[in-house]
């Protein structure tokens, strides 16, 4: 009786799982076209003042990017356009410059999977590493077996809390204090410097989340004395929690009138929880972030959405630039600081095409 | 069967009375200091706006009583919300309907496996189901491309952000599942059967109960259960977000569960209960974030309020 009733259960199991294989196979034709190019608009080197750093102070011989076998090492998960657009900018720039072999790993936001990443790819013969770190420290023991082999080191987006063309050769990357501060001056110049503000933090104990803050409030508090922070909550850089958070803060304030998102997604979150309150986003409660994806900037374009501050992830072209006269003996600067572009209503639907 | 507490000694009524009502008590207290320190807490935008974001974790939390009920635990709720947020954008083409049952059905080989595993190999429940939370989600990035995806669809923009009467559709959907979900558990056979096996599996086994497809149901009920919940979240975006819906939703709901009074050994399932302490770890959130508190306090507050439930709850969470 029970050995019947078990296998009648496996039966219906069985029957069940084949149809949702079906159904999954037929997802994968339909579903995973990917709209994502490495797109247009190439990094500017906006300052590379300060020490340099050359092959013989950091050691190491000199090579042809062409006989070079290349790894480079992904901090997260490629399930946000910042991240899509970095590795493909590096992965296009490879096969462009031709490199003997680009050797690519995700350590899907753990730590102790990129320190043992980068122990990988130095065991499977890379020359050089482009490491973009997940976080400041922690990468000590990834760093030290790069540098027993003298194997150079390029960080990207992420400064490391070590020392330059010593631990590694330089630092590739954006401001971010500088970005919250221009968010400050859009959102100043949008408001006429009145208002109360809400900002939606990034994710806590992160050091993008503490730099544009900083940046930010730094600003409003120096330059628009009449603008009032109200509320500082994080949205962990996600859409969903932008959304919930907005709309309690909305509910709790109704006198917003402008909101300070420190990545698109939250932004667009706070967007949709605008609308649900039955508000106008960009007229009724103005909004600003830092990213620069096509999903923000298309909606400035809308009229829904007030300004954008671009983090520019294509690393691809400038990092293999300075690998090269690293590699062929030249001095290159140890903190090389991108320019970033920024997205307004007067150029975002000129500019939206060389969104990421 | 329903209950198999063992009364502590010398415990005052007082006590017990804590114990079984101390959810909707605590509930009560935050809601008057709200009335109290929160400007505009108490108007019906700011409830409907609690209620409409207490709705996934509910629903999931439905599914996790019945789980817990069975003496089992379900971590990969968040990847069967992830699943079915994944494959509802790539079915939407042939409308609201059918794309939602296709995500419903996707989700529920989440609940299939854990099922099989659990019920006919016998694996523990936190490792079967821990492996499926780490491998559903993982299929539904693949299923979805990792990226976030907009869905654009009358039906789904309804069910996010549409009202009847002024009550959201989501929060309707909500209500019928808990109100469909406590007769399960309180009026049928399969809900007395299913409190029978969190009792004593051994006993209900030779009581010639059906034990192991009682499981397995129960493991495709708290999948489907999840895959609702996906698909509100993702309603609710007006987009899919397969990476992220749904992180770490499981320790809300086992919360919820547990500080309603549902014991984690099993044997017991308290509908009404796990309602309240789904409502009660919103309200606080809501509080925390109105009152503009640090992230990191409101987490060790959180954190300090759930301790102090279960506390108040030991004689039943600990004891068979």
């Amino acid at each position: 009786m029970a050995l019947q009733r078990t296998s009648r259960g496996l039966v219906a199991a069985v029957s069940l799982a084949a149809a949702v294989g079906l159904i999954l196979t037929g997802c994968t034709n339909t579903g995973t076209g990917s709209n994502t190019s490495s797109g247009s608009s190439e990094q500017k080197v906006k300052s590379s003042d300060g020490p340099t750093c050359d092959i013989s102070t950091y050691g190491g011989e000199k090579i042809d990017l062409k006989d070079a076998v290349v790894g480079f090492s992904q901090s997260e998960k490629e399930d946000n356009p910042f991240r899509i657009a970095e590795t493909q900018s590096i992965k296009d720039e490879a096969a462009k410059i031709g490199v003997k072999k680009l050797i690519t790993t995700n350590a899907q936001s753990t730590l102790s999977k990129q320190i043992s990443d980068i122990q990988d790819m130095i065991s499977q013969g890379a020359n050089v590493l482009i490491v973009a770190p997940l976080n400041s420290d922690g990468l000590e023991p990834a760093l030290s077996a790069a540098r027993e082999k003298n194997i150079p080191v390029i960080t990207v987006d992420r400064k490391l809390n070590a020392e330059a063309c010593k631990d590694y050769v330089s630092f590739l990357g954006s401001d971010f204090v500088e970005q919250g501060k221009r968010a400050a001056d859009q959102l100043i110049k949008g408001t006429g410097g009145k208002g109360k503000v809400a900002i939606l933090l990034g994710a806590s104990g992160n050091g993008v989340t503490t730099d544009r803050t900083k940046g930010f409030v730094d600003e409003i508090k120096a330059e628009a004395p009449g603008i009032e922070i109200v509320a500082q909550q994080t949205g962990d850089f996600a859409r969903d929690k932008g959304q919930s958070v907005t709309e309690q803060l909305l509910q709790s304030n109704p006198e917003i009138t402008a909101i300070y998102a420190e990545n698109d997604e939250m932004g667009l979150g706070a967007q949709a929880a605008i609308i649900a309150a039955g508000k106008t986003p960009g007229t009724d409660i103005q909004l600003y972030s830092i990213d620069g994806t096509k999903n923000a900037v298309s909606q400035i374009v809308a009229g829904q959405y007030n300004g954008v501050v671009e983090s520019n992830p294509r690393f691809g072209p400038l990092a293999f630039k300075t690998l090269k006269s690293f590699l062929a003996g030249d001095a290159v600067g140890q903190d090389i600081i991108i320019e970033d572009g920024e997205y307004d209503a007067d150029n975002a639907s000129s500019k939206v095409d060389g969104a990421y | 069967m329903s209950s198999v507490t063992i009364p502590l000694p010398r415990q005052g009524s007082a006590l017990k009375l804590l114990q079984k009502y101390g959810v909707y008590l605590a509930i009560v207290l935050i809601l008057v200091a709200n009335l109290i320190f929160t400007p505009n807490f108490f108007t019906v935008d700011n409830l409907r706006t609690q209620l409409v974001q207490v709705v996934p974790v509910l629903i999931v939390a439905l599914g996790m009583a019945l789980v817990i009920g069975t003496e089992g635990i379900d971590l990969s709720v968040g990847a069967a919300m992830a699943m079915a947020a994944a494959v509802l954008p790539l079915y939407i083409g042939y409308g609201f309907l059918p794309a939602l049952l296709i995500a419903i059905v996707a989700a529920l080989v989440i609940g299939l496996v854990n099922g099989a595993l659990i019920a006919f190999i016998g694996v523990q429940p936190i490792v079967a189901t821990l492996s499926l939370m780490v491998a559903g989600r993982g299929l539904a990035l693949l299923v979805a491309g990792e990226q976030l995806r907009p869905v654009i669809d009358p039906g789904v923009l309804a069910l996010g952000r549409g009202t009847i009467l002024g009550v959201p559709w989501a929060v309707l959907v909500a209500a019928a599942l808990v109100a469909i979900v406590a007769v399960l558990v309180n009026r049928t056979t399969f809900g007395k059967q299913l409190v029978a096996i969190g009792g004593n599996r051994r006993a209900a086994e030779l009581a010639g109960l059906p034990v192991k497809r009682i499981l397995l149901v129960i493991y495709l009920v708290c999948a489907g259960l999840a895959a609702v919940a996906g698909i509100i979240g993702t309603a609710r975006l007006a987009a899919s977000v397969p990476s992220t819906i749904g992180n770490l939703i499981e320790l809300s709901a086992i919360t919820a569960v547990v500080v309603g009074g549902t014991p984690l050994s099993g044997g017991q399932v308290k509908i009404a209960g796990t309602v309240a302490g789904a409502l009660l770890l919103q309200i606080i959130t809501a509080t925390l974030v109105k009152h503009n508190v640090p992230d990191a306090y409101s987490q060790i507050i959180q954190a300090a309020i759930i301790v102090v439930a279960v506390y108040i709850q030991r004689g039943k969470v600990f004891s068979k």
